[in-house]
């Protein structure tokens, strides 16, 4: 008990000073999950509206495949995208294991199938009446799309939210692709909060544990809030 | 104002992909930019500091920045075969033969050593204090096996260093080890993770543990685990550091893991190596390689000759 | 304007329309009226091209318009369309109007003036900057129908606009229907379950049923003249008495039962008709007072129930047919009418409508 009530007096010192390795952990794991959910906005959206205004055979396997995926394992995911990157995977040459746009890529596949099929469903829950109204208002097919799009762009930014909180608490593909590195330059280094919090532990840090723990909780409540703020509107 | 703010974003976004993508892609020293050293390493150097306080030393010399991923040996050798660092820093002998025979590995240069300990509760419940590792191996064991539960034994059980070593003793106590004590019973426990998360696990249970004396120390503090075994030949662990071999993955950064091996190895650092942590623990985490090879039974060119 | 070629529309098999034959002429108000599921929403998607029939041809302005899929653009670009349930883009009421007018690549300053106009119209004026989603069922409604007109269609339809709005924005909407119909000379085509609003704002009245026009007509031949059993039925006339055209006397008269009722117009002896007869068209006077009429009907009978109806009552008789009629409460009582109080029941042969049974 009182090691726990330690590290919440430790950890909310290390938060209120600002402390320098705990904000730069902090700071780094919002741009790497960020940079891939923007990453993975860029495909998913796109590629859930192809999927949702598409037809053609296999669309509905796809739909559930993609479903099915919601559920991807982050290790499975960090073990793909590790054996694709290692030097001796296909990708090798490009020698991205153990850097931050390896972590990127990860998290970006690991979020793929969820924000590609939060999106179908957001453009599934358009009002249909709004789809007509739109064909009768004289849309050509673009301006239909984009504006069925537009409709449904707060549940669109939902599933964004939705991605980003996805990646930025998983830790299996971070820890394998990253390595969690503490390098002496930011950009070098890849540990983030998740594999911070699993190192911390091991190694019997617990005060900086529940630090990177209570930052990891604010920022998963706050993306919690956005998505709750966008679904009333 | 929300365009211009997620504009703003997009640009820091697309900055810091540009950041990633070039330190991720470039390791050739190119108009001045540091040389990166990518180091698979056994926990026991990363969770003692022991590299948190030299490699500052080594990035300031050499203009390197060094990047550190931390395994067990087993994973470390992994990272080797792979190609995926540039320099390995390991204490499993008969492995690193292996490796170095496979031509995976080049240029092994041992730069520290310690000694295992087998740690356990201060109750010591199967009466082993002093006697031979491989004594107190066999006494845990019968203990265990007759379901005294307040008898237990916790195994790295992550093919790392650590875990070879005490295999090793369980042969030389006469045991074979994956019949009759992998599996054998409640009393041994594998915990699949690093030393410093072995340890925790044993003191939670107040169980036995084999553990580097580099991380028990660093670790003791937090622990009501005592020494219970400390004294006998085979307890002996010596950390080697090789390269990965340039032959087989011609893109690792072979002058900058050269320079790291030989760093290890001199005057300065071996000095460093032997005060590490005096300050803080009472007693050195590691000894100095240098001028006891004899003692650790390597050769003398493994220990003292740079590499050229 | 509108001509309906035999169209036909089947969904997963079921016949829904099955060969509508009609025409709307150029600038009336056309309602197509029916029961639920008669097929009038799916009639108007079909003018309006969101869906596709599975037979037949709506012509407009001569054109097939489900011929060309090139051209079904500018033909949909021609109409506006309301649809039933209020639903508006999830932004301003100004952009929800002006959505038209983007698609069709009009300048700022145009959409600004013409989307002014039509919150004139609609009597939403200084709600432009409101977002839509926070209007009431008919203010929403109204925005649609502003959406609609500010495209200046030359066809506007409207798919039961006022399903599910309060009484004061069906006055609205239905007010805003004949005045955009009046100063724009556009053609509207609008359907309603509800007959009443058919008769109000309509010229012209199509009857869907069973997948066809039952009947197309003025209001009042619609309401007075109902060309089937059923039309009359939906019409709301109460007494309908079938029976056989026999001679009676040199005259054709219906036997109903063995009841006879003589009626203005008659096809030929041994034809099975429906009489329709309005129950504001019937007499009920105590069997004693009754007193003789020539030429009219007067069937004696008895009081099977007396049942409030708003300021009025319902009374029905037994005359061998059932027949009822709508009296004041004070006639009630002047007549003394209760359960079993004998009474005649008379009503003029012209006020008789005889339909041909199928």
């Amino acid at each position: 008990m009182y090691e726990i009530i330690e590290g919440f007096l430790e950890a909310a010192r290390l938060i209120v000073t600002l402390d320098a390795d705990v904000m730069a952990i902090a700071l780094r794991s919002i741009l790497i999950s960020l940079t891939a959910t923007v990453l993975g906005t860029v495909i998913a959206v796109p590629l859930g509206a192809a999927i949702y205004f598409g037809a053609f055979p296999g669309r509905r396997g796809l739909i559930n495949l993609i479903q099915t995926l919601y559920a991807l394992p982050t290790v499975v995911v960090g073990l793909l995208i590790f054996l694709l990157i290692s030097r001796v995977g296909p990708f090798g040459f490009v020698r991205l294991l153990f850097t931050p746009t390896a972590m990127v890529i990860a998290q970006m596949v690991l979020i793929l199938p969820i924000m590609t099929g939060l999106t179908i469903s957001a453009l599934s829950g358009v009002d249909p009446v709004l789809r007509d109204a739109l064909r009768s208002l004289g849309a050509t097919r673009l301006q239909f799309f984009a504006n069925v799009m537009k409709e449904a762009r707060f549940a669109i930014l939902a599933a964004v939210a939705v991605g980003f909180g996805r990646a930025i608490s998983e830790v299996g593909a971070a820890i394998l692709v990253g390595g969690n590195i503490m390098a002496s330059s930011f950009a070098s280094s890849t540990r983030v909060l998740t594999t911070a919090i699993s190192l911390e532990t091991s190694m019997g840090n617990i005060s900086e544990s529940i630090a990177l723990g209570i930052i990891l909780l604010i920022i998963a409540l706050g993306v919690n809030l956005v998505i709750t703020a966008i679904q009333h509107r | 104002m929300v365009k211009q703010t997620l504009f703003a974003v997009a640009a820091v976004m697309v900055a810091f992909l540009l950041i990633c993508g070039c330190t991720g892609t470039t390791t050739d020293p190119v108009s001045g930019e540091k040389q990166q050293l990518r180091i698979a390493t056994t926990t026991s150097l990363y969770d003692t500091k022991l590299l948190d306080h030299l490699t500052p030393i080594f990035e300031e010399k050499y203009n390197a920045e060094v990047l550190i991923v931390s395994a067990g040996t087993g994973k470390a050798l992994e990272y080797g075969q792979r190609g995926d660092v540039d320099v390995m820093m390991v204490h499993d002998r008969a492995r690193e033969d292996t490796f170095l025979a496979d031509g995976y590995g080049t240029n092994r240069r041992v730069f520290a050593y310690n000694y295992f300990v087998l740690v356990g509760p201060e109750s010591d419940p199967a009466g082993v204090k002093n006697v031979t590792p491989e004594a107190a191996f066999t006494a845990i064991r019968e203990k265990g096996l007759t379901g005294n539960s307040s008898v237990i034994f916790v195994s790295r059980g992550d093919a790392s260093g650590t875990h070879s070593k005490e295999q090793a003793i369980w042969k030389a106590a006469g045991f074979n080890y994956s019949t009759e004590v992998k599996g054998s019973g409640d009393w041994y426990q594998e915990a699949g993770t690093g030393m410093g998360a072995t340890l925790e696990m044993a003191n939670e249970k107040e169980a036995y543990t084999l553990s580097d004396i580099g991380t028990y120390l660093a670790y003791k503090g937090d622990l009501d685990l005592v020494t219970i075994v400390d004294e006998g030949d085979i307890l002996l662990n010596v950390y080697g550091a090789m390269q990965i071999n340039q032959e087989k993955f011609p893109d690792v950064n072979s002058t900058v893991a050269k320079d790291w091996v030989n760093f290890l190895i001199s005057d300065d650092v071996q000095k460093e190596i032997a005060s590490f942590g005096v300050d803080k623990y009472g007693q050195p985490l590691f000894y100095a390689a240098q001028n006891d090879w004899e003692k650790i039974g390597v050769t003398e060119a493994e220990v003292k000759n740079p590499i050229a | 304007m509108i001509e309906l070629e035999g169209v036909r529309k089947e969904f997963d098999g079921k016949s829904v329309l099955a060969g509508v034959i009609g025409r709307i002429e150029e600038g009336e108000i056309f309602a197509v009226i029916g029961p639920s599921g008669s097929g009038k929403s799916t009639l108007l998607r079909l003018i309006d091209l969101l869906d596709t029939p599975t037979g037949g041809e709506i012509r407009i302005k001569g054109i097939d318009i489900h011929a060309e899929r090139e051209r079904s653009l500018t033909i949909r670009r021609m109409m506006g369309m309301v649809f039933q349930k209020p639903a508006v883009f999830n932004t301003t009421v100004s952009e929800n109007i002006a959505v038209g007018l983007r698609f069709r690549g009009a300048d700022r300053g145009k959409i600004r003036e013409k989307v002014e106009e039509a919150l004139d119209m609609v009597g939403l004026t200084g709600y432009g900057e409101r977002r839509a989603r926070t209007l009431s069922g008919g203010e929403m409604q109204r925005v649609a129908l502003a959406r609609a007109m500010v495209i200046e269609p030359e066809i506007l339809l409207l798919d039961e606009p006022t399903a599910n709005l309060d009484p004061v924005s069906v006055a609205t909407i239905e007010d805003l229907v004949v005045r955009i119909n009046r100063d724009l000379g556009t053609t509207i085509v609008f359907s309603t379950h509800d007959m009443y609003q058919g008769q109000r704002l309509a010229h012209r009245i199509g009857v869907l049923m069973k997948g066809g026009f039952a009947q197309v007509g003025t209001p009042r031949e619609v309401f007075t003249l109902p060309a089937t059993r059923e039309v009359a039925r939906f019409v709301g006339i109460e007494n309908i008495v079938d029976g056989v055209v026999v001679g009676e006397n040199g005259a054709s008269v219906v036997d109903a039962g063995g009841v006879r009722v003589r009626a203005g117009r008659l096809p030929g002896p041994g034809e099975e008709v429906s009489l329709c007869i309005r129950s504001e068209d019937l007499r009920i006077a105590p069997a004693d007072a009754a007193r003789a009429h020539p030429g009219k009907n007067a069937l004696p009978g008895t009081v099977t129930a007396v049942v409030p109806r708003g300021p009025f009552s319902r009374v029905a008789v037994d005359c061998g047919v059932p027949l009822s009629s709508v009296l004041t409460w004070k006639r009630v009582d002047d007549l003394d009418l209760r359960e079993g109080s004998r009474v005649v029941v008379s009503f003029s042969p012209e006020s008789v409508h005889a339909v041909r049974r199928d």
